[in-house]
C-alpha cells in the first residue's frame, strides 16, 4: 500500500459523491442502472490506492523470439489468459508481446467515434473504451470492455479478469467474461489443533467404545465361537492371514457368481434381494467379528505374559478383549494425537491404516477357517494330554464354565 | 529447545490456513445475428448443476459457467457458417480427490438459446444434476445422456419446428421427461443402464409417437394420457411388466380400441432385468 496524502481520499470520496448524484439528477435521460453501476465502479477504482493507473501506450512487438498470442480464436479462454499473463513483466513498460494481425496496448485504450480499427487488439491492464468501429477481435486482461453507443464490433470480445458492458453499441460476434478467481469464503476456515484433535478423538473414542460393547455382548451370548476364531488366529495366524487376503480378493466374484447362479435358477430370482442382503451381512459379521476375535487373542497373549511374570491378574475374556482392544485403539490414538504433524501425520495415519487392515485380514481369514467358529480343526483346540504342561493349567480355570470348554475335557 | 517450540508454533499456526480455492465464472454470449443457420449445440458438463432454458430472444445462446478452474477449462466454440456450437467445460486432466466441501466446488451451467432459430441439442451430463426447460425452442433433434444424479427435462410448453428424434441415456441416474408430447418428436429412443427414466407423455399432440427403449438392469415408467392408445410390444428377459388396463395378445399389449385412437403411441421394449411400467 502506497503512502499517500490523507487529504486526497476525502477529495475523491467528495468527487465520487458529487458526480452520483448529478448524474442521477440530471435533465438529461438517466442512465441505465448498469450504466450508472458502471461509472460508480470507475470511480471507486480510481480510489483503489493500491493499483495505480497504467500509463496507456502501445506495447512493443516481442519480434521471433519474444511471446506471440494469437487471439484469431477465442474458444479456450483461460488458454490465452495463461500465454498472457507468462507475456507480462515487470515493470509492465518492459512487456513485449506479438498479436498476429492486430496489436497490443498497456493501460486504457480508447477507439474514437470516428475511428475504425481493423485487426485484432490486446489491451493489458485496462480498460478498453469503443465509441467507433472495430473489424477484429478484442480481448483485455484485467480490464473491461464498454461497448458504448454507436459502436459497431465486428468480430469477438473477450475481458479476462473483467467483464463486457453492452452499452448500446452493436455486436457481430460472441461476448466472453471470464472473472478472476473467486476469493475464499470466510466460513470455510480450518479447525484449530485443539479443536481438530479433540474431533479427531472423539471419533475414535465412539469407534472403540462401539466396538467395545459389540466385543462384550459377543463374548456374553457367544463366547464358544470367539474363543475358536480366537485360538485360530493364535494357532494359525499365518494362514489365517492368507485365507484372509484370498477370501478378501474373492468375496465379490462370489456374490457376483451366487447372483449368477440364482437368476439362472428362475425361481432363485426371488431369493436374490434376500441373498444380496445375507451375503453382505455375513461378510460384515465375518470381517467385525474376525477383528475382535484378534482383540480377544492379542489380549488373552498379554494377559498369559502378565500372569506368568507373576503379575496377579483375573484371566477372562472380557479382560482379553478390552486389553487387546487397547493394543489395536492404541495406535490410533497416537494418530489423534499427532496426526497433525507435518510428514509424520500421514505416516502415523498409514501405519494405523495398515495395522488394522492387518488384523482384519487375519481375523477374517480365522474366521472363514473356523467356519464362523464351528469348527475348531485350526484352533489347536484338540490338545493331547501330554502338552498340559503346569504353567498351561495354572493359568487356565479348572472349575466351573470354562474349564467344561478347555480342551482337555473334551479328550476321551 | 527454543528452536523446537518456534517450530511448533509455526506447524499449529500454518494448520489454520484455509483451502486454495479455485472456482471461476465464465459468462459467454453472441447476439442474435439477422441470419442464422439452425444450430448443432453440443452440451459437455461432467459435474455440478446444470440449467437450460430458451433465452429472451437477444442472444443466439448464452451461457454463464462457474467451475472449478483447477480440473476444468471453459469451451465455447462456434462456427457461423455451419451452426455448430460447442458449450461446456472440458476436463484438464488433473487426476484425485477434491478433499472439501461440496458448496465450495459446486459447479453451475446455465445455458439459454434462441427460441426462432432451430436447435439440435446434444447433451452429454455426466454426473450433473439437470434441470433443462425446452419448452419453447425451436427443436428439431434433441439427445441427452447422463451418467448419474438426477435429471429432470420439462417441455412446458410445446417446441416450434418438427422434431425427428429424441434420445435419452440413462447411466446410473434418474431422469423424468414432463410433457413430452409438447416436444413433438416422431421417435424417441431411451436407453438404460441400471438407471430410471420416467416419460410423461402429456402436452399438446402433434401425431403419433414412437417409443424404443434398451433396458438394461433399469426401470421404465411411461405414463400415457388416457384418452391416447398404446401398444407396447416387448421382447423381455425376467422383466417385471406392469402393464395394467392393456390387453395382451402374444408378446405385445394394446390399449382397447388402439386401432381407432385419434392420437397412438407405440412402445417397442428390448428388456433383460429390467421393468417396465405403463401408467395411464
Amino acid at each position: 500500500m502506497r503512502a499517500g496524502n490523507p487529504v486526497v481520499p476525502v477529495i475523491r470520496v467528495l468527487i465520487l459523491a458529487a458526480l452520483t448524484v448529478s448524474s442521477v439528477g440530471a435533465s438529461a435521460p438517466a442512465p441505465g442502472v448498469s450504466e450508472l453501476a458502471g461509472r460508480v465502479r470507475d470511480l471507486l477504482g480510481l480510489l483503489a490506492e493500491s493499483s495505480p493507473a497504467v500509463t496507456p501506450q502501445a506495447v512493443a512487438s516481442s519480434g521471433q523470439d519474444g511471446p506471440t498470442v494469437s487471439i484469431k480464436r477465442l474458444d479456450e479462454p483461460t488458454r490465452i489468459e495463461r500465454e498472457l499473463r507468462t507475456a507480462i513483466r515487470e515493470p509492465l513498460e518492459a512487456t513485449t508481446l506479438t498479436v498476429p494481425d492486430g496489436m497490443a496496448r498497456l493501460g486504457r485504450y480508447t477507439l474514437g467515434s470516428s475511428e475504425v480499427q481493423s485487426g485484432d487488439v490486446v489491451v493489458l491492464r485496462g480498460d478498453a473504451d469503443l465509441h467507433g468501429r472495430l473489424e477484429g477481435n478484442l480481448v483485455t486482461l484485467d480490464g473491461d470492455i464498454i461497448v458504448h453507443p454507436g459502436a459497431t464490433v465486428v468480430g469477438d470480445l473477450l475481458a479476462i479478469g473483467g467483464r463486457v458492458r453492452e452499452a448500446g453499441g452493436t455486436i457481430i460476434g460472441s461476448v466472453q467474461s471470464l472473472q478472476a478467481l473467486e476469493s475464499p469464503p470466510p466460513a470455510v476456515a480450518a479447525r484449530s489443533l485443539p479443536m481438530l484433535v479433540a474431533t479427531r478423538g472423539a471419533g475414535a473414542i465412539g469407534v472403540f467404545l462401539t466396538l467395545l460393547v459389540l466385543g462384550f455382548g459377543l463374548v456374553t451370548f457367544g463366547r464358544p465361537n470367539l474363543e475358536i476364531v480366537s485360538d485360530t488366529v493364535t494357532q494359525s495366524f499365518g494362514r489365517s492371514f492368507l485365507v484372509g487376503v484370498l477370501g478378501q480378493i474373492l468375496v465379490i466374484p462370489t456374490f457376483g457368481m451366487l447372483v449368477v447362479g440364482l437368476v439362472l435358477t428362475v425361481a432363485g430370482v426371488l431369493l436374490l434381494p434376500f441373498a444380496a442382503v445375507v451375503f453382505a451381512l455375513l461378510t460384515i459379521i465375518a470381517v467385525l467379528g474376525g477383528l475382535l476375535a484378534v482383540a480377544h487373542a492379542m489380549g488373552e497373549r498379554i494377559t498369559r505374559r502378565q500372569m506368568a511374570n507373576g503379575r496377579a491378574v483375573s484371566p477372562n475374556s472380557y479382560r482379553y478383549f478390552a486389553t487387546g482392544l487397547a493394543g489395536i485403539a492404541g495406535i490410533w490414538f497416537g494418530w489423534v494425537a499427532f496426526g497433525w504433524v507435518p510428514v509424520a501425520g500421514p505416516m502415523i495415519l498409514a501405519v494405523a491404516l495398515l495395522g488394522t487392515w492387518f488384523v482384519t485380514t487375519v481375523g477374517f481369514g480365522a474366521a472363514l477357517l473356523s467356519r464362523g467358529g464351528m469348527r475348531e480343526s485350526f484352533s489347536g483346540r484338540m490338545l493331547p494330554p501330554a502338552m498340559m504342561t503346569d504353567e498351561y493349567l495354572w493359568a487356565t480355570p479348572q472349575m466351573g464354565v470354562p474349564a467344561v470348554n478347555r480342551p482337555g475335557k473334551r479328550q476321551p | 529447545m527454543k528452536a523446537a517450540l518456534l517450530l511448533g508454533t509455526a506447524m499449529v499456526l500454518g494448520g489454520g490456513s484455509a483451502a486454495a480455492q479455485s472456482m471461476r465464472t465464465l459468462t459467454a454470449a453472441r447476439p442474435l445475428p439477422v441470419a442464422a443457420p439452425a444450430t448443432v449445440a453440443r452440451l459437455d458438463f461432467g459435474a455440478g448443476q446444470v440449467v437450460l432454458r430458451a433465452g429472451d430472444g437477444s442472444d443466439l445462446y448464452r451461457m454463464v459457467l462457474r467451475y472449478d478452474a483447477d480440473r476444468f477449462q471453459p469451451v465455447q466454440r462456434y462456427d457461423p457458417e455451419t451452426g455448430a456450437l460447442q458449450l461446456g467445460v472440458t476436463s484438464i486432466g488433473r487426476g484425485g480427490l477434491r478433499v472439501t466441501s461440496r458448496e465450495q466446488l459446486a459447479q453451475v451451467a446455465r445455458f439459454e438459446f434462441a427460441p426462432e432459430v432451430p436447435l439440435a441439442l446434444h447433451a452429454s451430463l455426466g454426473s450433473s444434476e439437470a434441470s433443462m426447460d425446452l419448452g419453447g425452442l425451436t427443436l428439431t433433434e434433441l439427445s441427452v445422456r447422463s451418467g448419474a444424479v438426477r435429471g429432470i427435462i420439462d417441455f412446458s410448453r410445446p417446441t416450434l419446428g418438427s422434431c425427428t428424434r429424441a434420445t435419452f441415456s440413462v447411466g446410473a441416474s434418474e431422469l423424468d421427461v414432463i410433457r413430452l408430447a409438447n416436444s413433438g418428436c416422431a421417435e424417441v429412443l431411451v436407453e438404460g443402464g441400471v438407471g430410471r427414466a420416467v416419460l410423461d407423455f402429456n402436452g399438446e399432440w402433434r401425431g403419433d409417437m414412437e417409443v424404443e427403449a434398451n433396458l438394461a438392469m433399469g426401470q421404465l415408467v411411461l405414463r400415457i394420457p388416457p384418452d391416447v392408445g398404446v401398444q407396447v410390444v416387448a421382447e423381455r428377459f425376467l422383466t417385471a411388466v406392469s402393464l395394467e388396463g392393456l390387453i395382451k395378445e402374444g408378446n405385445s399389449w394394446s390399449s382397447p380400441g388402439f386401432a381407432e385412437a385419434s392420437r397412438k403411441v407405440t412402445v417397442a421394449v428390448k428388456t433383460s432385468l429390467g421393468s417396465l411400467e405403463v401408467v395411464r
